[in-house]
């Protein structure tokens, strides 16, 4: 039996019932938000002293931290450089499966590398990893699809620093997605192996850093709430700061794109904020998490906030600032209604894997061993049950 | 002189087949030229092309609403994405060791064929075979612009036979047409229409 649209659609208009009252809540919210954001724009110490009193009672505190500049502070496109080497990143990957007919898994990266200012073809590179055997082993356990995303998200950022080596400076390399690596909560022996890849990453930061270039995570319609959560601190009283993140959520649901929306005009971007979170704190230094909001709407009326995270050697360095502000806003431009920056697009195409080359992959895989004489399982019978009733299931990439 | 490769097969039929290739590679074909594809055992197939069809897609509908679109998006767009480029192909006949019949071949290039463009003595070569044998596949084709492609492919002929210094066979071909068309009074106006407008452009 395949889905009750019947029960569905029972629950669909009860959502819809509840929409306008839940639109107007929101709207109230993210009114009272901005009235927020407006009066304490400028408070930034207090603010700062106040966030560091929230981290004491809570380590895990998730919000944004205040810099230099007022919180609603917002700065139009600059000019763009008269040249630059725009390097984007991206990766896939075709994670474990014990179902499937051969056991392995792979990593793909791909990027792409322009010369802004020149009319020369752009350059791809792409880099396939498979793993099997013991790879596909971590301590005493299986390899997890979380720790397949880290190598992916790792390769990306080594291949970045690798290409970066060899071309004319100024360089801005682009990723999707945060600068700052989601951390599950793992047993030991993946906690040590994550650990280590992580310093890897880090490393590969460093090496972005040491070689001039800018680099940062583009994260495209953004859900997240670092400075919504800053505004609900800044208006508890001290003596309740051991409730910031956890009991005291009054403006839980509001996202700062919301609140963006009407900060910010077309092209403009937002001040720059520190992010606090568990994690946050291992990115130290040069490599320390920032992020502001850009606009690439193509209008007024179509506003359209996204966040992009930096590490400090880049939200410290006005000129690599502006450069990246106002290449984001060109690149979001090229594609003309969908604001996408195109290159991080392209490193789409060129990384990712599709269903039918994960299938040409696996028969590669399987003739090589029957070539060889070797056994294999094949695919599992719940698996083979599913391609016989033409079953869709998950995309498993 | 090194032969110019316009592209691989991507379907073939016994009357025609389908070349696929990059926009970047789209320099050298051109509507109403000569094609071969040269199968192995000596053999080799001419066609004649008689559609060049670039696909859309997703990313390609966006960038023509840009307002504007940079020359390294078009370079990207032309050299590294996979945009699809189909050149079809209408079968005029094909080479057994070296010799030229204007009959369908025993079989069509496979999968992946590489295919060349004709050069000027290939064209001279498999034109001056017999009678004009291959007209009758050109007449037959329903998918065609039948007038645009003869016109095309005479135009190009009559360039090659000249500078050869045959003159005649642009006055064969002609002649060979008209017989062949005499109780087809629409298509063979038509042909002649094109032939008079191809003979114009080129100052004949």
């Amino acid at each position: 039996m395949a889905l009750d649209f019947q029960q569905v659609r029972q629950q669909v208009i009860e959502m819809g019932e509840n929409a306008p009252l839940r639109a107007q809540y929101l709207r109230e919210k993210r009114d009272k938000a901005l009235e927020i954001l407006h009066e304490y724009a400028a408070e930034l110490e207090a603010l700062s002293a106040k966030v560091n009193a929230a981290i004491s009672a809570n380590p895990n505190l998730r919000c944004a931290i205040p810099k230099d500049e007022n919180l609603n502070h917002h700065r139009a496109c600059p000019a763009l450089p008269e040249k630059a080497t725009l390097l984007a990143a991206d990766g896939s990957q075709i994670n474990p499966d014990r179902h499937a007919s051969v056991d392995y898994c792979l990593v793909n990266v791909g990027a792409i590398q322009m010369q802004y200012g020149e009319a020369d073809s752009p350059v791809t590179t792409v880099r396939s990893q498979l793993f099997y055997d013991e790879q596909m082993y971590i301590g005493g356990g299986r390899i997890s699809e979380r720790m397949v995303a880290l190598m992916r998200d790792l390769r990306e950022r080594t291949l970045l620093a690798d290409l970066a080596k060899d071309v004319e400076s100024p360089v801005i390399t682009l990723t999707d997605g945060p600068l700052e690596l989601w951390v599950g909560r793992e047993g030991a022996l993946e906690a040590r192996e994550y650990e280590k890849r992580f310093k890897e990453y880090l490393g590969a930061l460093r090496e972005l850093h040491l070689l001039g270039v800018s680099t940062a995570g583009y994260i495209d319609r953004p859900r997240g709430d670092l400075l919504v959560r800053l505004l609900e601190i800044a208006t508890l009283p001290t003596d309740e700061l051991d409730k910031a993140g956890r009991e005291h959520r009054p403006y839980r649901g509001i996202a700062d794109a919301d609140l963006f929306n009407f900060l910010l005009k077309p092209g403009e971007r937002s001040t720059v904020f520190g992010i606090q979170s568990r994690n946050a704190d291992k990115y130290t230094a040069e490599l320390a998490l920032h992020f502001f909001y850009l606009n690439v709407g193509r209008d007024d009326v179509h506003p359209y906030p996204v966040r992009v995270e930096i590490p400090a050697w880049v939200a410290s360095d006005a000129q690599k600032l502006d450069d990246l502000h106002a290449i984001l806003v060109q690149q979001c431009q090229v594609l003309g209604s969908r604001t996408y920056p195109y290159l991080l697009h392209r490193s789409h195409e060129v990384a990712v894997v599709t269903q039918d080359e994960k299938k040409q992959v696996e028969n590669m895989i399987a003739l090589e061993l029957h070539r060889r004489g070797v056994e294999f399982g094949g695919e599992s019978q719940k698996q083979g049950t599913k391609d016989d009733s033409g079953y869709t299931g998950r995309n498993r990439r | 002189m090194t032969a110019i490769e316009i592209g691989r097969l991507l379907r073939a039929g016994t009357t025609g087949f389908v070349v696929g290739c990059r926009v970047s590679q789209l320099d050298a074909p051109s509507f109403g030229g000569l094609v071969r594809a040269p199968l192995g055992d000596g053999q080799q197939v001419y066609g004649l092309i008689h559609d060049i069809h670039i696909d859309e897609d997703g990313i390609v509908r966006q960038l023509v609403t840009a307002d504007q679109v940079d020359e390294n998006i078009i370079a990207d767009n032309r050299v590294n994405r996979n945009v699809p480029v189909e050149i079809s192909v209408l079968t005029v006949g094909y080479a057994q060791n070296g010799q030229i019949k204007h009959l369908l071949p025993p079989r069509p290039p496979l999968s992946l064929d590489v295919i060349y463009q004709c050069s000027a003595d290939d064209l001279m070569a498999f034109t001056g075979t017999g009678r004009f044998g291959y007209f009758r596949h050109l007449l037959r084709s329903k998918d065609a612009p039948i007038g645009e492609m003869i016109a095309a492919h005479i135009e190009q002929a009559s360039q090659a036979h000249n500078a050869a210094g045959n003159e005649q066979w642009t006055q064969d071909a002609m002649s060979e047409l008209i017989t062949l068309l005499r109780d087809d009074y629409p298509t063979l106006m038509a042909v002649l229409g094109a032939l008079g407008d191809a003979m114009m452009i080129s100052d004949y």
